[in-house]
């Protein structure tokens, strides 16, 4: 069972856990209301660090976005004698949009103090593969780093990856760095969800408007021991929209069902975006679960909704309360104006319990659950909740293969007859194969390359579509969602023509190829996406096979599904079974 | 006013990525959403987008969407009483 060693809070906040903790403890809260921000045409609220606090942190030669990850994993190191040169550590950053202000130079339009020169590095520096590189590089870390795009579960999903990995046998330390910056493309991109408000969210409350976004970073050092112990992990597919979360919160109840056991839980750390459809769907799935009397522990009302640091960072916070012995009061709420039956309070509360589990929902559909306990000495137990002991290594069997170029394409081995190529050839390849879901149009490049190959592969395994939750959808990359972002950038770079396309932002989350497949076939089970700065097939194995840790998980469709530019890109996907 | 269904017919197509369908094929009066032409929340988001890139009109809030995106007639019944362009 893995602990918890050390960890930073990097944040509007402050600059270390405690400066963190402390500042939520007493109510302060950095969300503001900014106008004409990055020149939004509307004003919005969030937590973004001051100039001074980024200029503190600034490092030569490195973004915004690697400065404060950078920022945040050292301090968290301070506190540890961990060799992370050493071949048994990893590095695990969990980030939904990372250097995306590299785009088209948008990164200069507000923070004047930059004067680094990304020249060098400008084509590939919006891929997290590459920042993760960089930042593992600058750290003395020698193994390869995994970047965790899960949409907005990402800091929950990194924490679950460093689980896998370690009890696993694979490394024994795993640094989880989870870090979001905002940009004009982030905000504007929710703005056009109308998911936004300009006003201080209030979470759970009956006159919520909306979200807050965040910025900031969230450390956690992972290794065996005692402390507070991950105890179990789990992840869940909605399978439903890919937008709009399950009315009935199915995949969120899953995932939860996936951690609970009998220990009396101190909290339930929520999502708790403010948005109407968000709070209403995590009640509904609480008291699904049974745990309408647990205390809720909500934080976006102190840091906006900080992304792919917001599992890390919440769960810190979290971890930090239910030691000191309270629950923290929810700011921003006072009236509930939700339908499910919650225990949510803006008053801080005591407890003597000594387990928390913390939730994150995301776009694609996915839910992710952790649960926390704090255990004295090592348990040798066997591991409990959704997970088997992982000494028992499973073996990686393929039962079915596909692969597409930009040229061909082959199933099981066998070339199919296709005249189009590129970006036609996808298209050719579904009306010849598939021809049956009108939303193949509009997908974006890579989802449409993901799906249409795990059409074939599912047709091939001539199974029958049919709800199931012991099937993940696993995928990895190198580009992330570079198409989609550049075609989204298109949509806003100019103030004269601005107007921000909620369906290309949509799919500049990559985790979006997942989300398809699992709503197309009605997959509840695990939808995760990962992200390498190159490709590194043993690596992908490794992750592939501790993914069956899920005890529920039987067969995964895994594989890579690369497309740096619309007609040219490659996907090898495969179904493995256990 | 047909000139305007029509328009507004290849800017949906357009702007929904319904790329095999032609204007024809999009019923005048037909429901929009629901068993109509399979839209969804995403798509009546971007349908607020193409109001107000093409007409110059700005819905603040969705709900009022749902009126509006009944069918094309009813479309263009609001952007004839409302474009600014």
């Amino acid at each position: 069972m893995i602990s918890a060693i050390s960890t930073n809070i990097t944040s509007p906040l402050g600059m270390t856990t405690e400066q963190n903790y402390q500042a939520v403890k007493s109510g302060c809260s950095a969300l503001t209301r900014f106008e004409g921000k990055w020149g939004l045409q509307e004003a919005f609220a969030g937590s973004l660090f001051t100039d001074e606090q980024m200029e503190s942190m600034m490092i030569d030669g490195f973004t915004r976005f690697e400065s404060v990850v950078l920022h945040s994993v050292k301090e968290a190191l301070t506190h540890t004698s961990i060799d992370i040169s050493s071949s048994r550590v990893v590095f695990i950053l969990s980030t939904t949009k990372g250097n995306v202000e590299m785009l088209g130079g948008e990164r200069s339009t507000d923070y004047g103090q930059q004067t680094t020169d990304y020249g060098l590095r400008s084509d590939e520096a919006e891929y997290p593969g590459s920042a993760a590189k960089l930042i593992a590089s600058a750290l003395g870390i020698t193994t390869a780093p995994i970047v965790v795009c899960n949409a907005c579960i990402s800091g929950v999903a990194a924490q679950i990856l460093a689980q896998r990995l370690i009890d696993g046998g694979v490394y024994d330390y795993a640094i989880v760095a989870g870090a979001e910056v905002q940009s004009k493309f982030i905000v504007s991109g929710f703005q056009s969800f109308k998911a936004v408000t300009d006003e201080i969210c209030r979470p759970f409350d009956i006159e919520r408007l909306g979200l807050n976004l965040g910025e900031g970073a969230g450390t956690i050092v992972f290794g065996k021991g005692e402390g507070w112990n991950l105890t179990s992990g789990c992840i869940r597919n909605d399978a439903y929209h890919l937008s709009s979360p399950h009315p009935q919160g199915e995949g969120y109840y899953l995932a939860l069902q996936g951690v609970l056991d009998n220990t009396p839980l101190a909290t339930l750390g929520v999502h708790g975006t403010a948005t109407m459809y968000n709070d209403q769907m995590e009640s509904k799935a609480i008291q699904r679960a049974g745990l309408s009397n647990t205390p809720l522990t909500s934080l976006k009302g102190y840091y906006g909704h900080t992304m792919g640091a917001a599992g890390v960072i919440e769960t810190i916070i979290t971890m930090c309360a239910t030691e000191d012995g309270v629950v923290l009061g929810a700011k921003g709420f006072e009236e509930i104006g939700v339908s499910g039956k919650v225990d949510i309070s803006s008053e801080e509360r005591k407890t003597d319990k000594k387990a928390f589990v913390k939730m994150l929902s995301g776009f694609g559909g996915c839910n992710g659950a952790v649960h926390y306990q704090k255990k004295e000495v090592p348990s040798n137990s066997p591991i409990r909740g959704g997970f088997v002991d992982t000494k028992t290594s499973v073996g990686l069997k393929v039962s079915h293969s596909v692969k597409i170029s930009s040229k061909e394409a082959f199933v099981d081995g066998v070339k199919l007859e296709t005249t189009a190529e590129g970006k036609a050839l996808l298209k050719e390849l579904y009306k010849t194969h598939i021809n049956d879901y009108i939303k193949f149009y509009k997908m974006d490049i890579l989802t449409r390359l993901t799906f249409v190959a795990s059409e074939l592969l599912l047709k091939a395994e001539g199974s029958e579509p049919k709800e199931c939750e012991d099937r993940a959808v696993i995928i990895f990359n190198r580009s992330s969602s570079i198409v989609a972002d550049k075609q989204y950038y298109e949509t806003i770079k100019d103030d004269a023509n601005y107007f921000p396309s909620p369906s290309v932002f949509l799919y500049t989350l990559p985790n979006l190829t997942t989300g398809e497949i699992a709503i197309r076939n009605h997959f509840y089970g695990e939808t995760s996406f990962y992200i390498l700065p190159e490709k590194n097939q043993k690596l992908m194995d490794e992750i592939i096979r501790v993914s069956f840790q899920d005890k529920k998980t039987k067969s995964i469709i895994a594989g890579w599904i690369e497309c740096p530019d619309e007609d040219n890109f490659e996907a090898e996907l495969n179904i493995y079974n256990q | 006013m047909e000139e305007l269904i029509l328009q507004l017919k290849n800017q949906i197509i357009e702007a929904l990525n319904l790329e095999e369908m032609e204007p024809e094929e999009i019923e005048t009066d037909a429901p929009l959403f629901g068993n109509g032409l399979g839209l969804d929340s995403i798509d009546a988001l971007e349908l607020i987008v193409l109001l107000e890139k093409n007409y110059g009109i700005k819905l603040k809030n969705p709900a009022e969407g749902k009126e509006i995106f009944k069918s094309v007639a009813c479309i263009a019944e609001y952007v004839q009483q409302n474009r600014t362009k």
